[in-house]
């Protein structure tokens, strides 16, 4: 990572009104960022939680901004709502003196594949991978297509790996939908990996019922004494569920790459006086 | 530096926001609830950014504080820091961008927006929030900021551009009124837009009237 000391970072959750669980993996790589000293200051900023981002940037005090989106793929969030809600024009926006770099979401870097095989195996660490079926779930929304590619391609990206009987993608809000992964899926075995953040309201809480291991949205991750215990045996066959992979501390260096991916695409071509 | 301007501040003769009270000691600067002042020596002690945040997480029964403004932060704490630096992470852990906000409004970098053009530029599940009327809007700042239970934070933005919230108590956008009416040296704790609480809270008052 190139030295950012004159650089402030700026990275954008989500958050959550309900769930106190949502912006904790976005903390939680701010603060190993910030124990490493790679940059001059670092904040967090959310769509649903303070600072919002109309406020964080009154509290950056540098002029060389990078804003990175803690979120899982480009789409609504990534491109709609963080411009329009940080007055951006684009990759580089200058504005009063300061230059603000729009960063991809950080799940768009390659570490991706690796972390989802990751808690696929956490979750179910001793089946027999020719008889199962790995379900990568996604969001999917009706108002941006590039939510559903995004566990689209981390799906074929594993799948040609070679690993797993079958390797499928489902999303909460289009179809194929998680509730009919009993259809969608031929294994005795099937691991569930949430392809999100944080193991928040869509992966804690909406997902599981979604699935039918739970029959109503329970307590959020944090507020239960005991996680979910693997597997849940539904109709004959075990399905396996893991957590989200926002909280791998691989996450930070994720971000760290991300901004290091923005400055060979973008600023290859300007001067620029980091040391 | 905003944390330069905060020590001078403090020098000045600042000792609050919101709910929270500070003062300089020999090892640098200390934190608490304001109700606990006359308790400090029955406190837990705490010395992180850390321990700040999640403090202000949760109100004194456990719940989740989605809105950090809002007058319930648990009681029963202090937080000792080392310096200037530690106080202001410390204050944008409880507050986050209370300082910078004033700061920036102050120096003329922050203007209030009005809440028409928070509104107009929503889209998606929060689109529907364009048609909420005058009236409709007047009543739902009325009761979702109240300084009384709901939020501490002055509002400095209107229904209309370059119109000042009249409708709301004169105190409620004044930047020198103490809003939890200690009457204390308070720094101004703005509101320089709707929040997307109250812009969710405008799409239920949307959703309902349809019904």
């Amino acid at each position: 990572m190139p030295n950012k000391r004159k650089s402030s970072l700026v990275l954008v959750g989500h958050g959550s009104t309900l769930n106190p669980d949502s912006s904790a993996p976005t903390f939680q790589h701010a603060d190993e960022i910030v124990r490493r000293g790679l940059f001059a200051e670092v904040y967090c900023s959310f769509w649903k939680e303070e600072p919002s981002l109309r406020e964080v940037l009154h509290m950056v005090e540098g002029d060389d901004i990078y804003v990175v989106p803690n979120f899982i793929s480009e789409g609504y969030f990534t491109e709609t709502v963080i411009p329009r809600e940080l007055e951006l024009v684009g990759p580089i926006t200058y504005r009063s003196g300061k230059i603000i770099k729009y960063c991809e979401p950080v799940g768009n870097d390659p570490r991706m594949v690796d972390l989802l095989l990751h808690r696929a195996r956490e979750a179910a660490a001793n089946v027999p991978l020719e008889k199962t079926s790995l379900l990568i779930v996604g969001h999917g929304t009706s108002l941006n297509e590039k939510s559903a590619e995004a566990a689209e391609s981390q799906a074929r990206a594993i799948r040609g790996k070679g690993l797993y009987a079958e390797v499928l993608q489902a999303y909460m809000e289009e179809a194929p939908f998680v509730a009919d992964w009993r259809k969608n899926t031929s294994q005795p075995n099937v691991v569930v990996v949430p392809f999100f953040i944080a193991d928040g309201l869509h992966s804690y809480q909406d997902i599981p019922v979604l699935l039918g291991i739970e029959s109503a949205p329970t307590l959020a991750a944090s507020q239960q004494e005991v996680f979910r215990r693997n597997p849940y045996l539904l109709d004959g066959r075990a399905l396996y569920y893991a957590s989200a992979i926002g909280t791998e501390p691989l996450m930070a260096d994720a971000i760290l790459d991300t901004i290091e991916r923005f400055d060979r695409k973008h600023l290859s071509t300007q001067p620029h006086d980091q040391g | 530096m905003i944390r330069d301007e905060l020590a001078r501040l403090i020098q000045d003769g600042y000792n609050a926001l919101g709910e929270l009270e500070f003062a300089e000691s020999s090892h640098g600067y200390f934190l608490y609830h304001s109700a606990d002042r006359n308790l400090l020596n029955e406190t837990r002690v705490y010395h992180s950014i850390e321990d700040a945040r999640k403090i202000a997480k949760y109100d004194s029964a456990g719940a989740y504080r989605p809105l950090k403004g809002a007058p319930n932060l648990p009681r029963g704490w202090r937080i000792e820091l080392t310096n200037v630096d530690e106080l202001k992470k410390a204050l944008d852990s409880f507050y986050p961008g209370a300082l910078g906000s004033w700061l920036a409004y102050q120096n003329g970098k922050a203007r209030p927006i009005c809440l028409r053009q928070t509104l107009n530029r929503q889209t998606g599940m929060y689109r529907v929030t364009r048609k909420l009327t005058d009236e409709q809007a007047q009543n739902l700042v009325q009761e979702a900021c109240r300084s009384d239970g709901r939020c501490l934070r002055t509002i400095l933005w209107g229904i209309e551009d370059s119109r000042p919230p009249d409708f709301l108590p004169s105190s409620k956008f004044d930047p020198t009124v103490d809003q939890t009416g200690q009457k204390r040296a308070a720094l101004p704790f703005l509101c320089l837009e709707a929040c997307n609480l109250l812009v969710a809270a405008a799409r239920n008052t949307m959703k309902k009237s349809s019904r």
